[in-house]
């Protein structure tokens, strides 16, 4: 009991080079608040992120994952994020269905001048995943008898 | 319909229209068939249309070099077109015969109906929409709908848009027998943590045999991502989790390809129900993003198209 109260999300968030990366800087110089449970992957764009990062993520205990980019139209190679949204969204919707619970996939746009929005978005994802609590979705429960004992989890 | 497939066959053959013909030979068990892939015209005998011919031929033209005759029912069509979509095959190298399909029956469902097994049945004939099973000497009679395999049921294109000959006289889907979705539905309606339970459940009983993955003419990978070490994405050990995830992206990757056609459901040594997932996918892909696939040979593929607006109300 006493664990719970002191748990904290951890958000795995994929931020694309040119745009959310350069948001989170941004909020970073400006002195932005935001909560420290995001760790941030840099990666070249967000049609880059595939849907295996995000299970992959999940797999190993993250409580969510944030996929950020360009705004429509925005993106460095043309079409970039466009693909992405398709590939999130089609990701999104089948995790729901198969009982994902909805905060733990989030996506948003947030470009290089908008460092107000990336710190807020932070803190509305993870505020999100308190309400939803620790991501016990491949947690063993069946296969083996190591349940609870060794619960390492987490990366 | 079967002595016009046999001469065109043939005649295909022989005029060397084409190098290749796949279709259907009776299997090696009772009521069961099994895919012919010849290249000798004499073969061209062996090939039955019947209610039993359940394997997905398109699965085949991938693997196959040169012109190829190839006998489609409307799922094949779909697959077929959904490869021409992705540059996986020529139109111009194909000959689709079409097969008006009337549905396959699913012997699991007509053991389970008898209580018998296959081989003790003596025969199964199908009569407009009732199937007479003979069994002991005695006739027993059922409506189509409980013996068709469930995919027939929701079928929407029996008989291929996409062909050059046409065997028999085209079909329309036959609207009083879409009762798809049910088992979709009742999952619906659990709990989030119900549904994942329930998914937990089934996917510990699969052994990654990996027939869903191999018998699927929308996954033609080279090399699945299951089997990549370096990154190893998913453990090769049948852990629920890694079965999972697995099935997820699976599912991810045939999005837009995948025609619904029922071929994994129909070879999980397991039973476990995919067809839940596959078909659930199918209805997010044309929600999202009206898209169907296999229907338009001419269409971009759903991840290499995009619109500047859709899909848009998740992101913040």
């Amino acid at each position: 009991m006493k664990q719970e109260s002191e748990w904290e999300p951890k958000l795995l968030g994929f931020l694309c080079r040119w745009c959310s990366y350069a948001g989170a800087d941004l909020a970073g110089t400006s002195r932005k608040k935001y909560p420290a449970n995001i760790r941030i992957i840099k990666v070249p764009c967000s049609g880059r992120v595939d849907s295996l990062f995000i299970l992959k993520a999940l797999r190993l205990g993250f409580d969510g994952v944030l996929v950020s980019g360009c705004h429509p139209g925005d993106c460095h190679y043309q079409t970039g994020n466009y693909r992405a949204r398709r590939r999130i969204a089609i990701t999104k919707r089948f995790l729901e269905y198969l009982g994902v619970e909805p905060q733990r996939l989030q996506a948003s746009w947030v470009s290089a001048s908008e460092g107000g929005k990336f710190s807020e978005v932070v803190t509305d994802v993870t505020q999100g995943l308190k309400e939803v609590g620790p991501n016990q979705l491949f947690e063993r429960k069946k296969n083996g008898a190591k349940a609870k004992a060794g619960s390492k989890g987490t990366a | 319909m079967e002595q016009k497939l046999r001469q065109e066959a043939k005649a295909l053959l022989e005029q060397g229209k084409v190098d290749w013909i796949i279709g259907f030979a009776p299997g090696s068990l009772k009521f069961t068939t099994t895919p012919l892939i010849t290249q000798d015209k004499d073969d061209a005998e062996q090939l039955v249309i019947n209610p039993f011919i359940t394997n997905n031929l398109a699965n085949f033209l991938t693997e196959i070099k040169g012109r190829v005759g190839i006998v489609a029912k409307g799922c094949e069509s779909r697959s077929i077109v959904s490869l021409i979509q992705d540059n996986k095959v020529a139109r111009e190298n194909l000959v689709i015969l079409a097969v008006p399909c009337p549905g396959i029956i699913d012997l699991a469902k007509i053991e389970r109906l008898v209580g018998k097994d296959r081989d003790e049945l003596d025969d199964i004939t199908r009569d407009g929409d009732r199937v007479s099973v003979k069994v002991d000497g005695k006739k027993k009679e059922f409506p189509i709908a409980q013996v068709l395999f469930d995919h027939c049921l929701a079928c929407e294109l029996p008989t291929p848009q996409e062909y050059d000959i046409i065997l028999g006289e085209p079909r329309l889907p036959a609207p009083e027998l879409k009762v798809s979705g049910q088992s979709i539905a009742s999952l619906k309606e659990m709990t989030p943590a119900e549904r994942w339970a329930s998914w937990e459940n089934e996917l510990s009983r699969c052994i990654r045999c990996y027939a869903c993955r191999n018998v699927c003419p929308a996954c033609f990978c080279q090399r699945c991502f299951v089997e990549e070490t370096e990154p190893q994405w998913t453990l090769p050990m049948p852990h629920w989790q890694d079965n999972l995830i697995f099935q997820i992206i699976r599912n991810i990757h045939v999005a837009g390809r995948c025609t619904d056609c029922g071929e994994c459901e129909r070879v999980c040594p397991v039973n476990i129900p995919l067809r839940s997932l596959t078909r659930e996918m199918y209805d997010i892909v044309g929600e999202l993003f009206q898209f169907k696939s296999g229907m338009d040979k001419d269409a971009l593929p759903l991840m290499v198209h995009y619109e500047q607006e859709e899909a848009e109300d998740f992101f913040r």
